[in-house]
């Protein structure tokens, strides 16, 4: 009898700890968020504020010049072009380096995989002085022994965005590589071989084979991609938005222009509207495609 | 005939390698240039003349981040942060992975789903919520709320990566060693850790690493630059001083970068099996 209850409070017991740090670290923060959302808190009210229903949900959703849409539209756009991208980027190195008799893909692979190894953030301010800079930046070095004039790259709309997503490439190319080198790898062989006695050629074979037999393993890495590319914060304000240093350019994305509203022009309310909503996508979002962002479980 | 295909699979090959080698090297660009003005003699890299190889060495530029008086107490800040929440994070995820992957009980797959689903919500935008958390423990500006939001961040995925694995060690030899009276304790330790290690290796790796980039939590909880850790000592030399010493800046990025690189090319023959377990059979 004893045992049995045992049994069935044990797996509670040993969750118990992480389960309680996770609801106050994580649960707590996003009911408070919520709650917060329908308040008017702001600088001017900061202890007296009081509820005001949906206003700053309307304010974000339905008033077009709030921003809040404007920096939707643009992450929808973000996420996109990275992600295609990234996929037939890594697609291509990825089968490059399983070209049969390349020696050195090993030594190759490790090279490659550097951009993941260095802390993440380090790699953003690396790139926001030692590349994009317009003084002394690599780029512009570059450019000016082509003869080039130099390129403002962080302060037009245009060039920070696409500076912004080179960037992005460079730091997740490699996890991605690295996902579909391995899924290649796990491809019997000898489907090719048929194939091969068959004619097809190397097009039809990617399209075929490859495809249809990799996708399944890489689909929850790419959802889980596309998760974190709209959820991408560090590179669109390192490189921008920085207190103190902004460049001129505005490329909010919907995390940004939040983070932005809470923290900068302290209008608590509606940046917790605007975070509730985010939350919501991607809730949306997993929910449609729990299967594959949970893998088998 | 056969001939023929050899040079031209050899002609491939041989451009196959240079562009690797091309890409290699566009790869590395970010990282070697900032070695190179971290080592340059001359400041040149202001001017239009600057070449890519420093004509005169010098290490001055390294030896004025240790002399910089914090330096080495963020070393010290980013160790302790590091270590504790790693221990920490893998202590509190063990458990909580090996109930939910070995038992079944009410509430199991819908917490699970919970779990999941709080991805959803970006981090960033619960630093107010998180200030008032840690107000109301008493936490603000100490290492224990900085260790505890670390934890609370981290063992979702925590939990979620080694379950993943968990899920893929067969059971028939945990039902021996309960037939021989070991209890859960000592099939963790003995049994399950053992066999779980390219997971547990992983999940610590990569907690360190988050704890090794985080500053916004940092900067925003801590007051005083000396109790900083590492990244958010980077990020206050960036903001204050940076066009002055960008040669010293880099330097401290390499040498920020050094210890996680190392770390991180170790245990990279475990990273596929050590994440994708859960979702790749």
């Amino acid at each position: 009898m004893i045992l049995k209850i045992k049994s069935k409070t044990e797996p509670y017991l040993y969750s118990a700890p992480a389960l309680i740090v996770i609801a106050l670290v994580m649960v707590l923060p996003i009911i408070y968020t919520v709650y917060i959302s329908f308040t008017n808190m702001n600088v001017y009210h900061w202890k007296d504020f009081k509820f005001i229903g949906f206003k700053n949900y309307q304010k974000a959703l339905f008033m077009l010049d709030s921003g809040f849409l404007m920096a939707f539209l643009r992450t929808v756009l973000w996420t996109a072009v990275n992600i295609i991208l990234q996929l037939i980027i890594s697609f291509l190195i990825a089968v490059l380096l399983n070209v049969k008799g390349l020696k050195l893909s090993k030594l190759y692979k490790t090279f490659l995989m550097f951009p993941w190894a260095m802390p993440g953030y380090v790699s953003i301010l690396l790139w926001k002085m030692g590349m994009f800079n317009t003084e002394y930046g690599f780029l512009n070095h570059l450019l000016q022994k082509l003869g080039i004039s130099k390129i403002n790259w962080l302060s037009g709309n245009f060039t920070a965005f696409v500076s912004c997503i080179i960037l992005n490439l460079w730091l997740a190319l490699p996890f991605m590589i690295m996902i579909i080198d391995g899924a290649l790898q796990s491809v019997d062989k000898c489907y090719y071989e048929s194939a091969k006695l068959e004619g097809a050629n190397f097009w039809n074979q990617t399209r075929y084979i490859t495809i249809p037999l990799i996708k399944p393993i890489i689909a929850p890495m790419v959802m889980m991609t596309l998760f974190t590319t709209f959820k991408q914060f560090d590179i669109v304000y390192l490189l921008t938005q920085q207190n103190g240093s902004k460049t001129g350019a505005d490329i909010h994305t919907v995390l940004t222009y939040a983070y932005e509203n809470a923290f900068i022009t302290n209008n608590y309310g509606y940046s917790s509207a605007v975070s509730i909503i985010i939350f919501l996508i991607l809730l949306v979002y997993s929910i449609f495609n729990q299967k594959d962002i949970r893998g088998e479980a | 005939m056969k001939n023929k295909n050899n040079v031209k699979s050899t002609i491939g090959l041989v451009f196959l390698n240079i562009f690797f080698i091309f890409l290699c090297v566009v790869t590395l660009v970010p990282v070697l240039y900032a070695f190179s003005v971290s080592i340059n003699a001359k400041n040149d890299f202001l001017s239009s003349n600057f070449s890519f190889w420093p004509k005169e060495f010098t290490l001055k530029h390294y030896k004025s981040i240790f002399l910089e008086s914090n330096f080495l107490s963020w070393v010290k800040n980013s160790i302790f942060l590091a270590v504790a929440t790693v221990l920490g994070g893998i202590a509190f995820s063990v458990p909580a992975a090996y109930a939910f992957s070995r038992r079944r009980f009410k509430g199991r797959s819908g917490i699970l789903y919970i779990l999941l689903m709080l991805n959803a919500f970006p981090t960033v935008l619960s630093m107010a919520a998180v200030y008032r958390l840690l107000r109301t423990m008493g936490l603000i500006n100490t290492f224990t709320g900085l260790i505890f939001l670390y934890i609370g961040n981290m063992i979702v995925f925590g939990i979620w990566n080694m379950k993943g694995y968990f899920d893929t060690i067969p059971t028939n030899i945990e039902e021996a060693a309960k037939i021989d009276g070991a209890d859960d304790f000592k099939i963790v330790l003995k049994i399950i850790l053992p066999l779980a290690k390219p997971s547990i290796v992983v999940t610590a790796t990569l907690i360190l690493i988050y704890v090794w980039n985080e500053y916004l939590y940092v900067i925003s909880f801590i007051t005083g630059t000396s109790k900083y850790s590492l990244a958010a000592g980077l990020y206050s030399l960036q903001v204050n001083e940076y066009t002055r010493s960008w040669p010293a800046f880099s330097a401290a990025s390499l040498l920020i970068s050094l210890p996680i690189l190392v770390v991180f090319f170790i245990i990279q023959k475990h990273m596929v099996s050590g994440l994708t377990a859960g979702s790749i059979k």
